[in-house]
């Protein structure tokens, strides 16, 4: 029987967060895997017929781990329907508290979910390879720096932001608050341990995982290796910005293939559906979709910390622009036409999450020192809205909202590209290259099966849920793998 | 003593904004002192969040009392009210590990927040609430939720008072 035959109905799959499921064809290799996650409904309705001035305060309830993001694309694409350009004082006020955001969202990355895997080690029992684990590890000195680097920026986020969790400032054109001297001072102080932090934590990246040879090898293995196109934000000088810029798009042989803004998004990327997912697949269009592979024909392309590194010329702020070089190098890749070469090892993109953090902090002292940010930053709308289109860098991916409205500014449309759902390919070819790596001829490596595959995706930093959190408040794992004959062989869940 | 009410959830929706719908009404009647005075330090809250970042709201407070959605696995009954603690947390997940988007369980969340040496909490109480619907957007929980509202409004206004 050809493994063709079985048929995928995705109505019984929907039970489980985050299920994988892998299909052997007759030799007992893996012909196709399905990383499958739970699709929130209903929610361009839910926003049809309510004033988009709302959207900043809907949108930043989406998701539990990025309100933030959502507020602030939310809030960028009000000035764009209301056609009101914020002035620069009111981009820095937003790009410093985005900064601040990045600096806790990106520790929490490192040290609670990607690290484990390098600090515990990747072979520890799942029940140690988490943030208590790397505490045991490393010392309750650097778990008490991880807290306080969050909860100074949690500070700054609260001060600009309005609300400590589900900020509130964001307004069409401006800022419902500006900066007072005081807090400017405060600030400045907060961003110089930020950045003293991530140096900290790109010298323990270098200690803990450079200087571990079966480490480098795992980083540098090709089972966790993919040539696709890289996508990131950039300034007018090639280099990173999560808050605002032009979409730069390289080649998995890091020419330059497209550069736009991202108001001219659905010129570039078109959605797959595939009939197994109720998410959708972006690719690049003028390339097209060739399926789930690697390649310069392969419309799959990237989003994440990595594809931001690739796609840009470098940091905008020095102590970034000498860590980014030397992730290069140390890497292997080559200078070609003044640029590094892509680099495709998947793994790495947890050290590039570092050197963005280390960038996130030198650009929040930056913005924290400019007096322009105690200025006015409010805004008067004048002009009538229509349509409008707003994007910014979302840690783990570009993220754009889309909104159409009357000439009253009641949502008519609204279309939102969210920053995981960039990655909804190479990740499923990420989780696919893992099983194939662990089941071979009909055998199948159970131990260690799980951790390699959640190693595979999870340094996507994937946020699959986007919303629901309901207790007990994580989502099962679980893969089932499939025999050519319809028959189910294995059932792995992290569940007991 | 310091007490933390948090209505944890999404209050756009269906059921999973049951516990910030608890919040609102919580704060509501303690702002309005329905309730007799008591010599404790109350504070209200809600948020979207777990893990970690729940457990640094919960620094510096002696007690927390939480309501939140919950997806009982197994035999299902909308609306069904459970006081849980967290042993009762402990033992739903008992691995302690999160194959999950970006943060960790709160019970790990909590046990690292302590080995770091933070005042937390001796004293979380869970008002979970089964759902029914967690997938769909929209401000209106089903009616077997919604009919649990009152219940753990005044249940948790009885903890409130010892």
């Amino acid at each position: 029987m050809s493994a063709k035959r079985i048929t995928i109905d995705p109505i019984t799959r929907l039970e489980g967060h985050g299920k994988i499921e892998i299909f052997l064809n007759d030799e007992g290799d893996v012909d196709k895997t399905y990383f499958q996650i739970p699709e929130l409904r209903g929610f361009e309705q839910f926003c049809v017929g309510r004033p988009a001035e709302e959207m900043p305060r809907i949108t930043n309830r989406i998701c539990g781990v990025c309100p933030e993001a959502h507020h602030m694309a939310a809030t960028k694409a009000l000035d764009a329907l209301f056609a009101v350009e914020p002035t620069t004082a009111v981009h820095k006020v937003r790009e410093l508290f985005y900064s601040a955001f990045y600096c806790t969202d990106h520790t929490v990355h490192f040290y609670a979910l990607g690290g484990p895997d390098f600090v515990v080690g990747p072979e520890a029992p799942a029940a140690e390879r988490n943030i208590l684990g790397v505490i045991h590890k490393v010392g309750v000195e650097i778990g008490k720096q991880v807290i306080d680097c969050r909860r100074r920026n949690h500070h700054v986020i609260k001060m600009l932001g309005g609300r400590g969790v589900h900020p509130v400032a964001g307004l069409p054109g401006g800022w419902s608050r500006s900066v007072s001297p005081d807090e400017q001072k405060e600030i400045v102080e907060i961003s110089r341990q930020n950045i003293e932090f991530a140096l900290f934590s790109l010298q323990l990246f270098e200690d803990v995982v450079l200087a571990n040879q079966a480490y480098v090898d795992l980083v540098l293995s090709d089972a966790y290796a993919h040539r696709t196109y890289y996508m990131g934000t950039v300034d007018a000088n090639n280099h990173i910005n999560f808050y605002d810029g032009m979409i730069r798009v390289v080649d998995p042989d890091g020419k330059e293939f497209v550069k736009y803004h991202p108001k001219d998004y659905a010129a570039h990327i078109a959605e797959r559906v595939e009939p197994w997912s109720y998410l959708k697949f972006p690719y690049l269009k003028n390339v097209g979709w060739k399926g789930f592979v690697d390649g310069n024909d392969s419309g799959v392309y990237c989003a994440t910390p990595l594809s931001r590194l690739n796609a840009a010329d470098g940091m905008a702020t020095p102590k970034a622009q000498a860590f980014y070089e030397k992730f290069y190098e140390t890497l292997g890749s080559k200078k070609v036409n003044g640029r590094y070469q892509p680099v495709h090892f998947r793994l790495a993109t947890h050290w590039a999450r570092l050197v963005e953090l280390l960038y996130a902090a030198e650009r929040m002292l930056e913005l924290a020192e400019d007096p322009e940010i105690t200025e006015n930053v409010r805004a008067i709308v004048k002009n009538k809205p229509t349509e409008g289109i707003g994007s910014v860098e979302a840690p783990r991916g570009t993220l754009t909202h889309h909104y159409v409205t009357d000439e009253k500014g009641i949502l008519t449309k609204v279309n939102l590209i969210v920053g995981t759902t960039n990655n909804n390919a190479p990740i499923t070819m990420s989780v696919k290259k893992a099983a194939a790596n662990l089941i071979q001829k009909g055998t199948i490596v159970t131990d260690g099966l799980l951790n390699k595959i959640e190693m595979a995706f999870r340094n996507y930093d994937p946020c699959m849920s986007c919303a629901t959190h309901s207790l007990p408040g994580q989502m099962p794992l679980e893969v089932v793998v499939w025999d050519a004959e319809g028959e189910e062989v294995e059932r792995l869940s992290q569940f007991v | 003593m310091k007490t933390l009410v948090v209505g944890l959830g999404n209050p756009y929706l269906t059921d999973d904004g049951v516990g910030v719908k608890v919040a609102y009404e919580i704060e509501r009647i303690l702002a309005s002192n329905q309730q007799p005075a008591t010599n404790h330090h109350i504070d209200v809250t809600e948020a979207s969040v777990g893990g970690l970042r729940l457990m640094e709201l919960m620094i510096g407070y002696d007690r927390v009392i939480i309501a939140d959605a919950f997806t009982k696995p197994g035999e299902r009954q909308p609306g069904r009210i459970h006081r849980l603690t967290l042993d009762d947390l402990r033992a739903i997940s008992p691995t302690q590990h999160s194959a999950s988007a970006h943060d960790t369980t709160l019970v790990t969340a909590l046990d690292s927040g302590r080995a770091l040496g933070f005042h937390l909490p001796d004293e979380v109480i869970i008002y979970a609430v089964e759902v029914e619907n967690v997938l769909e957007f929209s401000e209106e929980p089903t009616t077997a939720v919604a009919a649990a509202i009152s219940p753990v409004v005044e249940a948790v206004l009885q903890e409130l008072k010892t």
